[in-house]
């Protein structure tokens, strides 16, 4: 059944022209299909049909060809896409390592490259055993048990601390 | 009249680049579209254009179809290489305008070409404007509904209805005075 004989031409037709237009307005339409179906249009020559059909044929390997390179080209994106996606991935995997190395940028850059491993014990056992003695100071002083100048010595543990650092990062 | 299941594989084998499918549907189709093309123009040759530029277009588009009615799909491709024509046609007046008048045979009523029976029907045909003309045409030969005309013309379809009525009436009183 064709979209025409679906649809309710009275019902179209009450609902926009009126319930007592509609009548009328029915027969015009009955009446100028009659005239149209009474005056046919000519048919296609059978020669133009041939010639239509040849065309097509003649056309399809180009429209083949064309959906061809267009579906290539669809994969040549989705491929470029996935190289990105793994690329950006592998990238990403790879921010852990720079992590790690920010961490070990805290230790002095002469200690940690050093391969002399006797050599950079002695040097942290000189610092523990003068930041032992720091902290002994800094506790005497905090229980009272030195009598001297609280702020003098204050300042002169912060030199010591500042020179010590110094050291330290100079390896 | 071709059947929804049929059509519907017609169409599917057409997506598939299958010839014998796209000669099926000329088949199925050719007559209804000629005959729309030439109440248009009046003329066989630019119907013969007309048509095979059509289904030229139906090869090259056919990817597009996305469903629903396919009569819908076909006119609306057939009515806009008709604007299309009409376009070029104005464009060859303009130029004719401005030059000579040799071309003033290309730009009169559509005609006959020599020999053929001017149908009485033809002749009070382009007594309409196109307009009217093209929607009586489009109603008659794709055998749409107005609400499906409507929205190929976007426009109302309380206005297709009374623009489509007006024509047939005015037709209907130059068939019923010649």
């Amino acid at each position: 059944m064709n979209d025409q004989k679906r649809e309710n031409l009275k019902e179209l037709v009450e609902k926009f022209f009126g319930a007592g237009q509609a009548e009328s307005c029915l027969q015009d339409f009955q009446e100028a299909e009659r005239i149209l179906r009474e005056h046919p249009a000519p048919r296609p020559d059978d020669m133009l049909i041939s010639n239509i059909k040849a065309e097509i044929a003649m056309r399809l390997p180009a429209r083949r060809a064309r959906i061809f390179r267009h579906r290539v080209w669809e994969a040549a994106g989705v491929a470029a896409a996935v190289a990105i996606v793994a690329f950006l991935g592998v990238r990403l995997s790879q921010q852990p390592d720079r992590q790690h190395s920010f961490h070990a940028s805290l230790l002095p850059t002469a200690i940690w490259e050093s391969n002399n491993i006797v050599a950079d014990d002695v040097d942290l056992a000189v610092f523990t055993a003068e930041i032992e003695q720091i902290r002994s100071e800094v506790a005497a002083l905090e229980s009272g048990e030195d009598t001297a100048d609280p702020d003098s010595a204050i300042a002169e543990l912060e030199m010591e601390l500042v020179e010590l650092n110094s050291d330290f990062w100079k390896g | 009249m071709v059947q929804g299941d049929d059509l519907a594989r017609v169409i599917s084998g057409c997506k598939k680049g299958d010839s014998r499918c796209f000669s099926r549907v000329v088949d199925m189709y050719g007559s209804r579209c000629y005959g729309y093309f030439h109440r248009l123009t009046g003329n066989n040759d630019t119907s013969d254009e007309l048509l095979s530029e059509l289904f030229v277009k139906l090869v090259e588009k056919i990817g597009s179809y996305r469903g629903g009615s396919f009569e819908s799909w076909l006119f609306t491709i057939a009515s806009n290489i008709f604007h299309d024509y009409l376009r070029g046609k104005q464009r060859r007046k303009k130029l004719a305008e401005v030059s000579h008048e040799e071309l003033e045979w290309e730009i009169e009523e559509p005609k006959q070409s020599d020999g053929e029976m001017v149908d009485r029907l033809q002749s009070q045909l382009v007594k309409l404007d196109v307009e009217t003309r093209e929607l009586i045409m489009l109603r008659f030969y794709s055998q749409l509904s107005f609400k499906e005309i409507a929205r190929i013309r976007s426009e109302p379809i309380g206005t297709t209805l009374a623009k489509t009525h007006r024509g047939l009436k005015k037709l209907r009183q130059l068939m019923e005075g010649s």
